[in-house]
């Protein structure tokens, strides 16, 4: 008979938190960039922020809007009131989708994913992080992330949006 | 299916199946407000190493666990009341039994006890009423799983508790445990679990509901257990086989229909053979029987056993025969593999005959005795009697 | 048959059947330590006489600890608050739920704030707000369709700050569910067919959507099996008490499995009809149906078409060459609506355009069809469509089901 205290999994949480932080940047470059994103920003309310992360004991990644801006604003869960909260079930399931061994679709249908809020929420923020995989990941990768890749998109949308979404990312504006 | 004269069906456990399906515990245990869980295992019997992979999914939980890993072979009530103290002192909440048989059984007379609250295990009996459902318990079964842990019974020191609250309310199966070390393991768990569900399959009584659970465990380890016992990387095989397993555990807690099942009991309590290699016997005289009773019973199988395009491009008058050469090809594939590492009958398995004697004595007291006996009699039986 | 990479399943519902199924819950009740159960139904219920036949049942060794028939049509929070006071006053310590959908609802509202001693029934939505046992609730269902008695969700809605609350939790889940054949022996003709039709697309789509395990898949199999064999000739005579049982059977059947693989574009706008425009929602699921199928053909033929077996039998399968098992199906459950909107003198809807309302008015005049598709994309069950669904495809569906004709499977964007 022993007693154990359940150890931590450091590098799968830098990995996922690394991870997280490049993903809230780039949906706050992509709003600035992808007319859809800014469209579906629009339609949600006005101080609108959302969470990302995993159980029990994160990473997190908050994203909302602040005067007409989409912002990332860290990895603090508590840093505002959160509208929709997207769980991970484990660290290990996250780093299952954020690794693309499994898209969110199918994360959600396998039960790993679950949305705290109100669905219509949950599926613009779902349709945001979509069109944001694209713009991130090459075609073979983006494939496995979303339902289908928008091969109807253009060839411009694709080249320009990547280019402004990555630099934006990177540069932080 | 014939639903006029009603019926009743239950299945109490919910079921986690697959890949880092250990990781979901901390979640899954937190929904049931459980937070300090005390797992049952066995160094021996589940080994050093399903533990340390069960107890690393909890990693990043902060969580203390407790971890009983004695659990013998021979466990016996006083086992329980040993680990029910160290249950109350610890002030677990959840039961988590890791692998299969004993340790399970053992778990589940752990979760009647600290439930009920009574003063001391030894007391429990299987005239114990059981009315509620009993405190959380998560059953995560390992190759070495017999099907019963799933079940709504539970056997100790050859005395059976029965009540579909000592079912689990969770069950766990991950490949990294599911999978087999050796093939043998494997087949005999998959003979049990194929025994059990398919008498429940061809009983005139079966329901809709309890019949879903058996045919997906019969199409499981007709399509996977001959690889799962060949194969070297056999991952998602014994998993579909652990499944399979499982499911068996909530057909034999929904059916009357459960000769095989009993004459499995009979040998593993009176001479330690798995329950697997006496159902994998006796499969063949039992269906042979049941032919001659009722064909269209058998022909019913054809389906689960060949999948839909064979069943369907037969015509009814050649189903139940080949339903029965379906299943001869299944227990033959999965004999040759083992190269006779599973006896074919009571001969081969070595039984003594003074023990065999004790078998047909018990096996004498039950109200169908006289037939069961002539199942055993026809897989050497009586050659072992003479 | 497929073993996902993970999946999760669970129905804990105690399924108790048959021609006198009601006469054992006495007994079952006992079992749980119950002595006094509240009976919450609707006026419908009662007023068809079935609420009687359930107390009858209980003469033996139960006292009924009330009988609270104003369930409104739309759950409703002040109901919902009005019948768990009731509960309290009369020291009940179970609930029988007898009704449809909304019954099922208001009961699991009820059972929640009486077993946690809730104020605010808000606190407890959201995904791990409950998490212990809750009271006894047994559920008789009185239609063969919504399956909502082995379901896990309740939807209860605060008319008075206009707020819809989902709650979703394993504990939600009935103890036991009652199928009696008496519950649905009245059910008019044109009911009993949208309503088995509600059954089959749950049946249906729980076994393409994303979610499918192979438990939910032998669900779904059974159920197909029974609804296309059952239906039409229940529908043809109600009075037919083996085909009454058979129906509630695959309904329950059919619960299981969509409320553990989810569903799809179906519902997602068959959800937006109904909210849009007020269809009754079993009217829509048949109408949609035959679309949704057609709409995935294209990711999901092969296993589409693996419902040809226990849909048509031996024969049919046989005969039809592997490459067209899939549009077999959709044929099949179109013919269904046929033979139903026949047997009905016309009142089950094929199409949208032919579904009126009392006064014969049209419900879906052609010109609300965008909004219908828009409010689609606000509803949750596109997620477990296998294929994404956009404005313009939602508006493609609906105009085909609208005229009645084949969906143009070319315009459907494929990544």
């Amino acid at each position: 008979m022993r007693e154990i205290h359940a150890g931590g999994k450091p590098l799968k949480k830098a990995y996922v938190a690394i991870f997280l932080w490049f993903t809230g940047r780039a949906i706050q470059a992509a709003a600035k960039v992808d007319k859809e994103v800014q469209k579906e920003f629009a339609a949600l309310p006005d101080d609108f922020t959302f969470a990302l992360g995993c159980l029990p004991n994160g990473p997190w990644m908050v994203v909302g809007k602040e005067k007409g801006k989409v912002k990332y604003f860290g990895g603090n869960l508590k840093c505002r009131p959160v509208h929709l909260r997207l769980v991970i079930k484990s660290l290990d399931a996250a780093f299952l989708i954020l690794s693309f061994q499994e898209s969110t679709a199918l994360a959600t249908t396998r039960n790993r994913l679950m949305t705290d809020g109100e669905v219509p929420y949950a599926l613009s923020v779902i349709r945001i992080l979509d069109i944001v995989e694209v713009y991130l990941l090459p075609k073979l990768i983006a494939s496995l992330a979303v339902k289908r890749y928008p091969s109807w998109w253009s060839f411009s949308r694709k080249l320009a949006g990547r280019v402004g979404v990555y630099t934006r990312t990177l540069l932080g504006f | 299916m014939n639903l006029t004269n009603g019926f009743a069906f239950t299945c109490p456990f919910k079921t986690n199946s697959g890949n880092k399906a250990l990781e979901h515990l901390p979640v899954e245990l937190a929904g049931l407000n459980a937070f300090k869980p005390l797992i049952i295992t066995s160094r021996e019997l589940a080994g050093p190493k399903a533990i340390g992979t069960l107890i690393n999914a909890f990693g990043d939980s902060g969580m203390t666990i407790g971890v009983f890993d004695d659990v013998t072979e021979t466990a016996d009530l006083n086992v329980v009341e040993q680990i029910r103290e160290i249950f109350l002192k610890g002030q677990y909440d959840v039961i988590i039994a890791l692998g299969g048989g004993i340790i399970v059984d053992v778990a589940k007379i752990l979760n009647l006890a600290v439930s009920l609250k009574v003063a001391d295990a030894r007391q429990l009996s299987p005239a114990t009423a059981i009315r509620d459902p009993l405190g959380p318990f998560v059953v995560i079964p390992t190759a070495a799983a017999t099907g019963m842990e799933t079940s709504k019974y539970a056997v100790l020191s050859g005395k059976i508790f029965t009540s579909v609250h000592l079912m689990p309310g969770l069950v766990v199966l991950d490949p990294r445990l599911t999978r087999a070390k050796d093939g043998k393991t494997v087949a005999e768990a998959g003979f049990a679990a194929f025994g059990r569900t398919l008498e429940a399959y061809i009983a005139p009584d079966k329901n809709p509901f309890m019949d879903a659970y058996a045919f997906t465990a019969l199409r499981f380890i007709r399509e996977n257990l001959a690889s799962a016992v060949n194969k070297r990387c056999n991952k998602k095989e014994s998993l579909a086989v652990a499944n399979a397993v499982a499911m068996s555990g909530c057909v034999i807690s929904n059916t009357d229909q459960n000769m095989l099942h009993r004459l499995g009991q009979v040998f593993q309590n009176t001479v330690h053979v798995h329950p697997g290699i006496i159902i994998g016997m006796c499969l063949h005289p039992f269906l042979d029987d049941c032919m001659k009773k009722d064909s269209s019973r058998i022909a019913s199988l054809l389906l689960p056993l060949a999948g839909d395009d064979k069943y369907a491009a037969m015509p009814e008058a050649g189903r139940a025969g080949d339903a029965l050469r379906d299943l001869c090809e299944f227990s033959y594939e999965i004999y040759r593999a083992l190269k006779g590492k599973i006896p074919r009958t009571i001969t081969e398995a070595g039984i003594q005959q003074y023990l065999m004697k004790d078998i047909f004595d018990i096996i004498n007291q039950e109200p169908d005795g006289a037939y069961l006996r002539t199942v055993i009699d026809r897989v050497g039986g009586s050659s072992i009697k003479a | 048959m497929i073993l996902p990479d993970y999946y999760e399943f669970c129905c804990r519902v105690k399924i108790v059947a048959g021609h006198d199924a009601l006469e054992k819950i006495p007994a079952l009740l006992a079992e749980m330590g119950s002595k006094k159960p509240l009976i919450i139904t609707d006026k419908g219920v009662a007023a068809a006489g079935l609420v009687d036949i359930v107390v009858n049942a209980l003469k033996e060794g139960v006292t009924i600890g009330g009988v609270a028939d104003n369930v409104p049509p739309d759950s409703d929070l002040k109901v919902v608050n009005q019948l768990a006071g009731l509960y309290r006053d009369n020291a009940c310590d179970a609930i029988i739920a007898v009704g449809g959908g909304s019954v099922m609802d208001t009961a699991k509202g009820v059972n929640i704030v009486v077993s946690e001693n809730a104020t605010d029934l808000m606190a407890f939505s959201g995904a791990g707000a409950l998490n212990r046992r809750l009271k006894t609730l047994v559920a008789v269902p009185t239609t063969a369709g919504t399956g909502s008695e082995v379901t896990l969700v309740a939807v209860i809605k605060d008319h008075e700050k206009h707020l819809k609350m989902a709650f979703t939790s394993y504990f939600l889940l009935p103890s036991v569910s009652i199928l009696d054949s008496r519950m649905t022996m009245t059910m008019p003709p044109f009911i009993t067919a949208m309503t088995g039709m509600d059954a089959l697309s749950h049946a249906v789509e729980g076994y393409y959507c994303l979610q499918k395990n192979p438990l939910s898949d032998a669900h779904s199999l059974a159920a197909v099996n029974m609804i296309h064999q059952y239906l039409p000739s229940v529908t043809k005579n109600p009075a037919d008490k083996d085909g009454r049982l058979a129906m509630a059977v695959s309904a329950c059947l059919a619960g299981i499995s969509f409320s553990n693989s989810m569903v799809g574009i179906v519902h997602n706008l068959g959800h937006a009809t109904g909210s849009v425009c007020g269809v009754p929602h079993g009217i829509c699921m048949a109408i949609l149906l035959p679309y949704g199928l057609e709409y995935n053909m294209h990711k999901r033929g092969e296993t589409i078409a693996e419902l040809l077996l226990p849909m048509a039998g031996e024969e049919v399968y046989r005969k039809t060459p592997k490459a067209e098992r899939a549009e077999k199906v959709v044929s099949l459950i179109r013919q269904m609506n046929q033979d139903l909107n026949e047997i009905t003198g016309g009142r089950h809807a094929r199409y949208f355009s032919e579904v009126k309302d009392r006064d014969g008015k049209q419900m879906v005049p052609r010109e609300i069809l965008p909004e219908i598709a828009k409010a689609a994309l606000l509803d949750g069950a596109t997620i477990y469509n296998p294929e994404d669904q956009d404005y313009e495809e939602n508006l493609l569906v609906l105009e085909a089901a609208w005229e009645g004709k084949p969906l143009d499977r070319n315009k459907i964007k494929k990544g």
